[in-house]
Formats: structure tokens, sequence, C-alpha cells
């Protein structure tokens, strides 16, 4: 039967029309999915199964999904590794969080931080849920699209043992152009500036990089009878990044267990995971890079022969980047999870009949089912800055432990009689988290030895730095649903979901959120039979959803509160006292999005031609935001409220060709594209009978550095009426020639008032998006005989970024004190009032990764396959920006949103040799 | 079976949703236990106090930009300063330009946009707000304190209160008066600029009879209080001001005379100086007086400063409140030879320096305690620059743009006043030192000015100042006097207001051309930030400012 809700059963999973229609290149387990099952379902969910997952060195899994599919975006960080909070499925929805989506690992409800734990040869599929009938099923925590993800299970036959590993390193390929020591020296002399010459020719961006290592293994063992299995697996990954100091290593092991009893009535699967992680970062990405690329090139790498760190003095936004490697950024993280499934067939137990006479009773099936899980999280980090970077020293230790527990019962019945069946479901679910957090810093240290482990080497704790909280928010859901056929090819689902948040004001914990979905299988339909056998499947589906969400927002914030807001003195006595810190809302209520979406799906002959397309329209209202408000009457300026609008709109096309189907040869292309576009539609609103309205520009981020602080350097803005995230700028018409010979950006009097004033609203304008409006995922394998290859492309096209690198570092009025690029004296601009003329075009294409593959054709009595690959990862990217890689933070809106400042991470390839035997 | 499919589909499945809500419903209560449930703030009168009253004196200084009256960046202190011929924050290259920001202060070139400006307008409303829930919760619970002590308590918020409306009166002029927590939107309503003085010194003046008749600055119960003392010399600063502060049209060249404007002072009519001058007594007669040591005003422990009236209470353990002066005007070098950060910013201007007498053979005496000028030693030993040469401050080296100039990181006589807590933290920014904010010899150049305007003498004022600094004594003209308190009170954050009386804030001074239009006297106050128009259409736009 076909499971309908959140359950731990693989069967679960039935795809829609894979776009995977090639054979499998890698010897799939025998759990993962079939394309007989993967067209029979009919969703318009996307099922990534193992041989669609990324095959290039992946390091954790969220790469392996990346530009898998249409609308799902995963940034990477400033170091090209997929970061965590950086999925956006069909873009951002809401503006104060609430924009990751749901992690669904086995039934559990997970996040991203998770999922990037689990180690890819664990997964057996991923199944992304986009429209609102889907994640309506999910409720609020499925408002941001939902991640499934399907981890292996025992095949239930015999003994099997698995090994995959892989090796490679890194190396860098790409830095800045900066001057070296006769540059340097050269130009500061050719202007009789002043230099400081500590007689060495030093690149720092080599002194804070490296080559990068990575190695990978994974054991699965797995096995069972007719009545069970399981599966058992540990992993390790252990990955030095090209930059010093920033490493990851991850131990993970896994058991799941199925066993059916009562004449196969009763189902239950049992799993556990858990997840050992030891992350090292550098302390401040930004200012790393910024010094390394920055700082006087005749430094040495290290201290000098007295033992200082030698820096320009007036050089003050930045530290020699020795130093900085000093410091100490580390991050552990531990994850456990247990989950308990049972299902009954309840009309079988209760008559006493096995479940074969059961599946083809005639009266229908009634199951219900159990799930229980629990899940800890600790998260611990440990900071240090010696003192030769801060003042005195400091040193961070904190921890933040998260409890979850979900548990929920479903009843699912089904029933097929003539031509109509029926499924309805009915589900209660109660989710509650305890999160605490403890944290401390001390500062005064006499020795830089201990670091972080010994904090009393520290001689004082300021009032403030230490603290702890505690906060348990609570979700209850109640979902009724229906789905009924007709003929085999009419579908119409229905749902009711009512969801209750803890987080919300008293009289508004409440939301409810109707969906409903049809579908016409027209492939079906008798007119249609002439043509089944060229076009197999035909399906045009409609969708209508409404979704809470609760924005990512804190709890207690209906709440008149008060806390700890400083020390005075009180008798004589320094005193904490309490007080308001912000303003309550006690109206607070749900934000919810309502999403239109209506696509098809096509399969043409024998599914070597696989197309899917969809157009999906979302409108966000309420909106949770921190709205401004008046002070007076408010105390604060800021109030959490449900105002405001933002829609969201795209466009997704797959296709999936297989041109070459031998039976030694075979060639699949398969190419997902999508097109999206947000708007932000209204900011403003009443409250409590007061109309409120924000303020209609307001700057996301802006850059950095020395000559940046405050002023008119904010780069990229959220505006009512346009897309979030775009550039608002001054127009630069070109360089103008200054008294001294130098250059100055000349800035044009958009307003035509007769005077440059480059304030928001003055003479600024809308200069393009930081957010891509086409992205492509494109992935090209071939096979011969036993040898294949990959090749996986993924692109974005539409949007802008905006170069403060370059503008930074062309600035000759900040030389000698910083050093510059190569070619910043001969331009000779002395200028960085940020205007359009860095604002470049972010198109890319980029070559993720080849892999070449050989399944070695052995006889061995217990050897079953062996594969052995290589593969290089960010092969090579086309572009027209001019800095250092276009794939910097273009989806996810926060500060570093479509502006590369600095933050010059430089460009890396991995190569890797890759290993897997199944026996 | 198909009964089943019909149980779940029709009437009963909304019937059980509905069911199981309510059941789940009493989960959905929030209980926080790392917040505190506001009531629970003043379950015992000490408890009231402490949550209710002394908390607001986290507000006085503060840590982050635009917060607190002074000590931060960004706020009341640097409107006060660097808008005046008192000192200045040049641009240095890339440093300091901050989107033009200090310039503007120094030309007067503020714009109602200015993202600071509305911060700062938040932050003292935000304060008065806080005072008005304050005074509502002590209503709320007085019934577990004895009526004096409800009094006590009502009067130390609506004074702390007072000194933060004197601020908006002082730089903004025409604002809305809120009193209470309830009040609407539609209800703030500007009420003019001589309204609300009025107000003020109403406020103030009733609350002074059930204020603590104690020091602020010393250590112990009353330590960084608004005590008796404090809530007089804010009177006295109000009436000395009050040809400005009673002045609702203050562009149309004229102002009320503050001799004939009547106060009833404690039942007796006073004119603007003699109410002056009877608080600066009133300040006398507590005790106040002159350290015999300038500096001694500003060591690192100046708790026992006899001078002192109310200072923001420093520790660089025990509070929060930061000092950001010293760190963003000494030079490079200078932080490193004293093993902290620093922003080579703020600066003397010229006329400041000519005002002391720099160079010449009468210089002040406070020139070398306020400035670093000149050579620059630390311990004894000259401090270098990365070429080797000696540090050397130049302060008549200053402009307001320097790029490009040979002192361009070296010009200007930089702050110095208060000495260095070596073991600061923080790169100086959270010291030992306390902050100033009134002290006994502004009392006494404020009666000396009260004294002359009321047609006396104040050279005995005038003179006392003078002769503890050991400088000769001068005739007690308002020139001189106005002179003597930017000697005396340098980097004290009292230029503009001082300026603003005078009649000389909107003229050409130092080096500072005048606006066009400017001899209207609308610069005197700052326009309201554009924000807060938007939000409460009620409000107007001071006159000389136009609405972007």
């Amino acid at each position: 039967m076909r499971k309908f809700l959140v359950t731990v059963c693989i069967g679960f999973l039935l795809p829609t029309c894979s776009l995977q229609a090639q054979k499998k290149l890698i010897p799939a387990p025998k759990d993962s999915l079939s394309r007989q099952e993967a067209i029979d379902d009919n969703g318009s969910v996307d099922v990534i199964t193992e041989d669609r997952m990324n095959k290039g060195l992946v390091t954790n899994s969220l790469s392996a999904l990346s530009g898998q599919s249409a609308g799902v975006n995963i940034a990477t960080g400033e170091n090209r590794i997929a970061q965590l909070s950086s999925v956006r499925v069909r873009g951002t929805t809401s503006l104060t969080g609430g924009n990751d989506p749901l992690v669904i690992i086995d039934g559990v409800y997970s996040d991203l931080s998770t999922l990037s734990t689990i180690y890819p040869a664990d997964i057996a599929s991923f199944t992304i849920l986009k429209n609102a009938a889907e994640t309506s099923k999910y409720g609020s925590r499925g408002a941001s699209g939902v991640i499934q993800v399907t981890t292996k299970k025992g095949s239930g036959e015999q003994f099997h043992i698995s090994y995959d590993g892989n090796i490679g390193f890194e190396s860098k390929y790409k830095t800045i152009d900066m001057l070296d020591r006769n540059g340097y020296i050269n130009t500061a002399t050719a202007r009789g500036l002043f230099y400081n010459d500590g007689g060495y020719n030093t690149d720092f961006q080599d002194v804070v990089t490296r080559t990068g290592y990575v190695q990978n293994h994974h054991i699965a063992f797995s096995g069972g009878g007719e009545k069970s299995s399981y599966r058992a697996s540990v992993g390790v990954m252990d990955h030095k990044t090209v930059v010093r100091v920033n490493s990851y290593r991850n131990f993970v092991a896994k058991f799941d267990l199925n066993q059916k009893a009562f004449d196969d009535n009763l189902t239950v699967d049992f799993g556990t995971f858990g997840s050992s992680q030891k992350n090292k970062y550098p302390f401040d990405e930004w200012k790393l890079f910024y010094s390394a690329c920055t700082q006087n090139p005749t430094f040495p790498a290290g201290r000098d022969a007295a033992g200082n760190w030698n820096k320009n003095t007036t050089a003050s936004q930045i530290n020699p980047p020795g130093a900085l490697l000093g410091e100490k950024n580390d991050e552990k993280n531990l994850n456990f999870n247990a989950h308990i499934g049972l299902d009954f067939n309840v009309l079988a137990l209760l008559t006493g009949r096995t479940n074969d006479e059961e599946a083809s009773s005639d009266k229908g099936h009634l199951h219900l089912q159990a799930f229980g899980s629990y899940s800890y999280n600790s998260l611990e980090g440990a900071q240090f800055c010696p003192t030769w970077v801060w003042a005195q020293g400091r040193a961070y230790r904190g921890e933040r432990k998260t409890e979850d527990w979900l548990g929920n019962v479903s009843l699912l019945y089904d029933n097929t009689w003539g031509a109509h069946h029926l499924t309805a479901n009915l589900l209660y679910e109660y989710q509650k988290s305890e999160r605490t957090g403890f944290w401390t810093e001390v500062k005064g240290f006499t020795t830089n030895e201990f670091g972080y482990d010994n904090l009393a080497a520290g001689s004082t704790i300021p009032y403030g730095g230490t603290g702890s909280d505690t906060d348990s928010p609570v979700l209850c859901s109640v979902l009724g649903g229906l789905s009924y056929t007709l003929l085999g090819r009419y579908t119409l689902d229905a749902n009711l979901r009512a969801d209750g948040s803890s987080m919300f004001g008293d009289n508004n914990k409440w939301g409810w959120f109707p969906s409903v979905a049809a579908t016409w299988d027209i492939a079906q339909e008798p007119f249609f039979r002439a043509l089944r056998d060229k076009i197999s499947i035909f399906r045009f589906r409609m969708g209508y959803g409404q979704s809470g969400n609760t924005g990512g927002i804190d709890s207690y914030n209906s709440l008149s509160l008060v806390r700890p807001v400083g020390t005075v003195s009180y008798g004589g006595t320094p005193t904490v006292t309490m007080g308001q810190w912000r303003n309550a809302n006690p109206d607070l209520k749900w934000e919810t999005r309502s999403t239109f979406n209506v696509g098809t799906d096509l399969c043409f002959w024998q599914s070597r031609v696989v197309l899917t397309a969809e157009y999906y329209y979302s409108r966000t209202t309420n909106m949770l935001y921190q709205y401004d408000v008046p002070v007076p009457t408010f105390t604060f300026d800021k109030l959490l409220a449900n105002m405001g609008k933002m829609s969201n709109q795209g466009f997704e096309l797959g296709v999936g060709v297989t041109a070459i189907q031998r039976k030694n040869m075979e060639l699949n292309v398969n190419v997902n594209l999508s097109w999206q576009k947000n708007k932000l539609i209204s900011l403003s609103g009443d409250y409590n009978g007061t109309h409120l309205s924000a303020a209609d520009i307001t700057s996301i981020g802006g850059l950095n550095g020395a000559g940046f602080h405050g002023g008119d350097n904010n780069i990229v803005y959220q505006i009512v009426g346009q897309p979030l995230g775009v550039f608002y700028l001054p127009h630069c018409t070109g360089l103008k020639k200054n008294d001294d010979g130098s250059y100055s950006y000349e800035i044009a009097d958009l307003d035509h008032n007769g005077r440059i004033n480059i304030e928001d609203g003055g003479d600024r304008y809308i200069a393009g998006q930081a957010t891509p409006k086409w992205t492509l995922g494109s992935n090209i394998s071939f096979r011969y005989k036993a040898f294949d290859v990959s090749l996986q492309m993924n692109g974005a096209f539409g949007h802008k970024i905006y170069n403060g690198t370059s503008l930074s570092y062309m600035n000759m009025s900040s030389f000698p004190d910083y050093n510059v690029m190569r070619k910043a004296p001969k331009k000779n601009i002395k200028d960085q009032t940020a205007t359009d003329y860095w604002l470049e075009k972010g198109d890319y294409l980029n070559f993720d990764y080849i892999t070449v593959g050989w399944n070695v054709p052995l006889r061995a009595r217990y050897i079953t396959g062996l594969r052995i690959s290589a593969s290089v990862n960010n092969l090579a990217t086309i572009t027209s920006y001019s800095g250092i890689t276009p794939m910097i933070n273009s989806y996810i809106v926060n500060s570093t949103l479509g502006i590369d400042d600095k933050r010059s991470y430089p460009a890396y390839r991995s190569y890797s040799l890759g290993l897997s035997i199944q026996f | 079976m198909i009964s089943v499919s019909r149980f779940l589909r029709k009437i009963q499945m909304p019937a059980m949703m509905a069911v199981a809500m309510l059941a789940m419903s009493s989960c959905l209560d929030e209980s926080p236990k790392s917040l505190l449930d506001e009531d629970k703030a003043y379950d015992t009168p000490a408890n009231l106090y402490i949550n209710a009253v002394a908390t607001l004196y986290n507000y006085i200084g503060g840590s982050s930009d635009s917060q607190g009256i002074i000590g931060t960046c960004r706020g009341v202190y640097d409107y006060n300063t660097f808008t005046t011929d008192e000192a200045m924050l040049p641009t240095r290259g890339g440093d300091w330009y901050d989107g033009g920001l200090w310039q503007n202060m120094y030309l007067h070139t503020w714009t109602p946009s200015d993202q600071t400006l509305n911060d700062t307008w938040n932050y003292l409303y935000k304060v008065i707000i806080l005072c008005n829930h304050s005074l509502s919760v002590i209503d709320k619970h007085k019934s577990m304190l004895t009526d004096a002590r409800t009094a006590a308590y009502k009067a130390e918020v609506t004074a702390l209160r007072s000194l933060f409306y004197y601020e908006l009166l002082d730089m903004f002029g025409n604002v809305p008066v809120v009193t209470s927590e309830t009040t609407k939107l539609c209800d703030a309503r500007q009420i003019g600029r001589s309204r609300l003085y009025a107000r003020i010194i109403a406020d103030l003046q009733q609350s002074l009879p059930y204020l603590p008749d104690e020091r602020s600055n010393y250590e112990g119960d009353y330590y960084g209080r608004m005590t008796r003392p404090v809530a007089h010399f804010l009177l006295a600063r109000l009436f000395l001001n009050s040809e400005v502060y009673a002045d609702d049209d203050w562009t149309d060249g004229q102002r009320p005379d503050g001799s004939t404007m009547l106060f009833d002072i404690d039942g007796t009519k006073m004119n603007a100086w003699e109410a002056c001058i009877y608080y600066c007594d009133k300040i006398d007669a507590e005790g106040y007086r002159l350290e015999s040591d300038y500096a001694a005003n500003f060591k690192v422990h100046n708790e026992q400063s006899v001078e002192n009236i109310f200072t923001v209470p420093m520790d660089k353990v025990k509070y929060q409140n930061q000092f950001w002066y010293l760190f963003r005007s000494r030079h490079y070098a200078h932080g490193s030879a004293i093993g902290m950060d620093a922003e080579n910013g703020s600066s003397a201007t010229l006329s400041t320096v000519h005002a002391y007498g720099y160079g010449t053979s009468g210089q002040d005496s406070r020139y070398a305690i306020n400035f670093y000028s000149d050579t620059l030693r630390v311990d004894g030993n000259i401090v270098r620059l990365d070429n080797g040469d000696p540090l050397i401050y130049r302060p008549l080296a200053i402009a307001l743009d320097l790029t490009g100039t040979e002192y361009m990181q070296t010009a200007g006589a930089r702050m110095a006043k208060y000495e260095i807590d070596r073991t600061a933290h923080a790169d100086g920014k959270l010291q030992d030192n306390d902050i100033v904010v009134f002290r006994y010899a502004d009392v006494l150049l404020m009666r000396a000015e009260a004294k002359v305007r009321n047609g006396d003498s104040g050279y005995a004022d005038l003179n006392a100042v003078r002769s503890r600094a050991g400088m000769p004594a001068r005739e007690a003209t308002l020139d001189n006097i106005l002179q003597e308190r930017l000697l005396e009170l340098m980097w004290e954050g009292s230029r503009r207001p001082d300026l603003v009386r005078f009649g000389l804030f909107s003229k050409a001074y130092d080096q500072r051309p005048q606006l066009p239009g400017e001899e209207s006297g609308y610069t005197t106050v700052f326009p309201i930030p554009d924000n807060a128009l938007e939000m409460n259409e009620n409000l107007s736009q001071n006159p000389g400012y136009s609405k972007e």
C-alpha cells in the first residue's frame, strides 16, 4: 500500500516520474527505487536517488544535492563548502527567518546541520517537496519546502558488507594579485611615500593557505531474515581545507532495524544515529583574508628577529596574518537520535488474518501508526584570541544543547472499490524542544599557552560575558487528509491542518492551513491509448494551499517580561537590575504562505525522454518582521509583528534524455532550469488600530574595512516593490582626473537637483538584483562498458555582484598603509566611494566536478562489486566576473548577500580517488 | 467498510480535530525560566527600587553607539561637541570620513535623514518611556511602600526623566511630550519649546523635596544617582539658558529677556538669572568645592572628588559603561605605546588651541592637562612612528579634511584630560575613571555669568576657577566667561548650549563658514528625524529644515 505520512517505511517515498531515466552507473543497493516505482506515483515531488546524487568529492551530504533539483539552491560559503542554513527551496519567503527547508531524516524532523553530519553513502534518496499540497502535510515546519532523506536500510537478504572511501587533496589556483615586495617598494618610492621595509618578500595569501587534504571512509553491514532486516554503518570524514586552521572531522554511526510480527500485521522500525563533529574555523575569516591581502609584503611571515609581529601601525583595520592564525575558533557538535515506528494493520489484527489475506481484502485497510523520536544535540564553541591580537587576550567557552521530543499517532484508511480509490488519514502530533545555552568569557591573560583550555589563567570575568538561557517551544498539530482517485487517472487531495505554536499570542496560537491538489493523468485516458507506447506518462497537476510559518522567531515575544539589563550601584554595591529590552507583542500570530502551482510531467519512449515543468506563485502574508515603530510612543524602535506581504513566483523545467542506450554504451543528459522572481510587496499595516509602516528602503549589507565605517557604504537593500536584495547605488559615469593626477569616481546627479548626495533617497538608483533570476543544474554521464564519466555543471544568471574587494584594493589612497592590487598604481584611483563602478555581472557556469569511474568486472567469490573512480572538483568556471569567484552568497538574505567584500577565500580544486567495494 | 471512510470523511473528522486541539492547547502556554514575568520583578520594596528605579541608571552611560549621554560615540555628547568651535573629528584619508558624518557636524550640514540623529532621538525617548513605565509600576505596587517612599521613588524617576527631556529640549527644541505609558500615538504631540521648558522646571522643582540631599559622585548608597544637588545643577543650567529654552520661535531673531522672565522659586519671584544663582548657591551650601588640583577630578580613582557633582560610575569589571573618547583620539603609535588600540581621530580646533595660548608665554596651565600635544612621551620615552621619527602631534596643522596633507595622521592636539587607566580593558574603553557629567567649576562659571547678566559682578566666581588653575585674574565680562568655559570645561560636552546661549552657534567660527540662511538661527536646534516624522504624522519639522 502507499503510505502517506510521516512513516519510516521506505515505500512512502514513492517518487514521481524521475528525471533519472538511465540505468545505474553504480551498483545500486536493492532498496533504492526502481524506475518502475518511480513512475507509479502521482505526486509532483522531486526525488534524487543515489545515482543522481553528486559523485565528485562530496564532503557533506548537502553537497550531494547541489544542482540536482530545480528551485533548490545550495549556497556555499566562501570556502565553497555547503553551509548550514544555506539551502533555499524556491527562494526566500520570510524576512525574519524560517527560510530553511524542513529536513526529515527517516521520519524524524531534523535540520540542515544534522543532515550535514550524515555520511553521504548512508543516504538512499532525497525527496524534495515544494508545492503547498505536499508541504502542508508538514505544517509550519515545511513552509519553506521539505527535504526528505531516506537512509539505506537492510535488505533482509544475505549478509552484506560494503566499503566506500576516497582520499584527495585540494590546491588553490587563484588568489588576488597584490603588489609584491618590489612592486610595493617601487610604487612607494616613485610617489615619494614613506614605507616600512621589513626586509622580506612575503606573499601573505600563501602564509594563510596550504594544500588541503580529504579522506572519507565508510563501512556498512546489512543482513537479516525473512521477517527482519538490519543495517549498521560507521564512517569518518576528515577534511583539512586549503586555509590553515580550517578543518572538519566527523564520526558517524548508524543502526536501523526492521521487524515484522503477528503474521506481518505489525511492522516495527527502529533506528538510531549518532555523530560527533569537530570543526575548526578561522576566528574572523573576513579579517584573515583582508589582512593577508593588504599586509605590507616586506614583512616576515612570522615574527621578526626581535620576536614581534610587524604591522604598519597606521593600518588599524588589519593584523599580521600569521598572528591571526594563532586565534582559535573551534566547535564540537554532538548529535544523537533514536526513533521507533510501529505500524498496525488494525483490521487484520482484529480479525486475525495474515497480512497477505488482508492485502487481498476488498474491505479496505486501516493502519494505525505510532512514531516517537528523541534527538539530542550539543554544540560547544571555544574561542581564544592571544594577547598579540587582542589586548590582554580573550577566551570564550559556550554551549548550546537541544533536546527534541516528537510523537505522532496516525490512522490511515485505504480502500479501492470499483473505479474508486480512497485514502484518508488523521494525525496528531506533538513536538517539544528544550534548548539551553551557557557561555562565559574571560580576559586578562599573561600567557597564551593555555588557549581556552584553562580559563583560570584569565584574571577578569567581565559582567555580561557570562550567562545562560533556556527556552522550550512546543508545536502541536492536528491534520486530516483525504485523497480520492477515480478510474486511476483523476486524483483529488485535500488536507486541513491546524498548527499550534507556543510562541504566539494567547489568542493566536492556532492557525488553520488548508490545501487541495488535483492530478489528471492524461496518458491513462482511453483516447490516449494509441499514443501510450510513445508517451507513457502525461500528467497535469494543480494545487493550492496554505502553510504557516513561525519565521524562525524566538520564544516569549508575546509576553511582557524582564531580564537583566546591566549593573548599577545599589546601596554601594554593583547590583544587577531587570528591565525591558524589546517591545512585546501580545498579538503575535502565524505568518501565512499561500501557494498555487500548476505543472505537467511527460515521459516519452519508455522514459528515454522525461520532461517536467511547473509554475508556482506564492504569497506571504501577515509577514513576521522587526518593523520600525515610532519612539515615542513605543519604547524601542522595533516591533516583531505581522504586517507586510511578499510574493515569490517561478518556473521550473527539468529535462532528462537518454540519448544512447545500448548494452555497452549509454549517454544521459539531465538539465534542470529554474526562473525565480521575488517581490517585497509591502511592509506596512495596522497594529492596535495604529497604522504603522516600516522604512521602504532598508540596507541589508554594506562594505567594511578601512574608511568604510558608517557613511554611505551600504550596497544591498531591501526595497518595497523590489525583489529582496537589490543593489541601490550611486551611478558612476566614469573616472575623473584629480589635480594631483589621480582619479576618482565621477558620480551622476541622478535626481537633477544640482548637488551630489549619495545618501539613501538621494542620488542612488536600483542597479540590479543580488539573487539570480535563472539557475541551471546539468549532469552529463556517459558509460562505455564498465567505464563511465560524469560531469556536473551548475550555473546562475541574471544577477550582479558588488566587487567591494576591488574597490578597496584598487584605492591608492590607502597605500602604503595597506597593500594594493598589482594593477592599482597604474590605474591610480584615489577614491573608495561605493558606486556602481564595481558592480559586475554575476552570471556563471561552473563545472562542479568530473568523475571517471571503472566498475571492475570481478568474478570473485565474495566480492560482488568493485568500483574505482577519480574526480576533480571545482574544475573551471566560465564567468565575466573579475573577482576570485562569482560563487559568493547569492541566495541567503543576510549582510553578505551579493557582496564580494575582501572575504577572498582562494579558489581551489580538489583531486580525489574513490574506492567502493561490496561483499 | 465504506462506513469507516464515511466515519472519517464526514462529520466526525473535524470534530476529532477540534477535540485534539483542545486537549493540546494547554501545552502551548509559555513559562519562561531564563526570563522573568514582569510582575515578579517587583515583589519586595527593595526589588521595586532596583528594577523600577535603579535600573534606569543603566542608560546614563552606555556601551554602544548613540546610547548614553556621555562616554560613547555618535550620540548626545558628539552633537554637543563636534558641532562647535571646541573640537572636531577631521577626515584623515581613509579614516574618519564616515560618509561625511563628522564634517556635516562641524559644518552644520546635518540632515533630517541622518541615522545617527535618529538613533539619538530613539535613545532619549527610550529612556523617557522606560521612566514612564517605572512611574506606573511604582503606582501599581505602592501598597507595599510607605507614602514617603513612594514619593521618593517617583521623585527620583521624575527627576531622571527631566534630565532626558532637558536633552531633547536642548537638541530638538519642539518635541512631543509623553508622560504616561498608555499615551497613544495620536496624542504624542509637540507642545512648543517654552511649555516643555516650564514643564521640566516644574517636574524638577516638585521632585526636589523628595530627593536625597546627598553627594552622587561618592561611592556608597547614592553613587551615580539623581540626588538633590544633581537636580539643583540641572535647574541652574535650565535657568541660565532660559532665553533659549523659553523661545518658541528661535528663527525670528528675537529672544525673551531673562531678566524680565519671572519664576516662582520656593515661593519667591525671581528672574531667570536670580533663579540660576539661587540654585548655584544651593550647591555651594551643599558643600561642593573646587579640588585644588584640576586633574584630580579626572584621575583613575576620582570618586573622592569634592568638586564632581554627577558622574557615570565606571569600573572595568563591574559596570558596562564605556568611555571611547581617549581611544578614538590618540594616534595608533600612541595606543601601541600604552598597550592599547587607537583610532587616531578627535582633535582640538585651531581656535581652541589659540584660546589656550598654545605656544605663547601665557599658555593656560590646563592645556597640558587637557591635551596631548607636540612630541609625545609615554613613561618618559619618546613614542616613535614606523619610520623612526618621534610622534609629534601638531595642534596648528588641524583642518577638517586633512587628506593628503603633510600631517594627515598627526595633526591636532589630542584629548588627554582623563588619566590613562593602564589596567583598562577594551582598549581603554572600559576604565575606572568615572565620567564627569556635572561638576562644581561649572556651577561657579554659571553663577558668574548669571550675575553678570543680572548686572552684578561675577568676578569672584570666575577668578576662583582661574586661580585654581594658577591663571591670573580676568575681568568678568561675558566674553571672558565664555572663554573660561571653554578652557575649564574642555571635552566635557557642554559647548554647543554655550555657543547657542551666546548667539554664536550660527555664526562663522574657527574654520567654519556660516551656512546660507543660518543667520536665522535655525541650526541651533537639530531637525526632527525623518523617521520620527514619517511614523507620527502629528509632528512638524523644526523651522529651516525641509522634509526630504
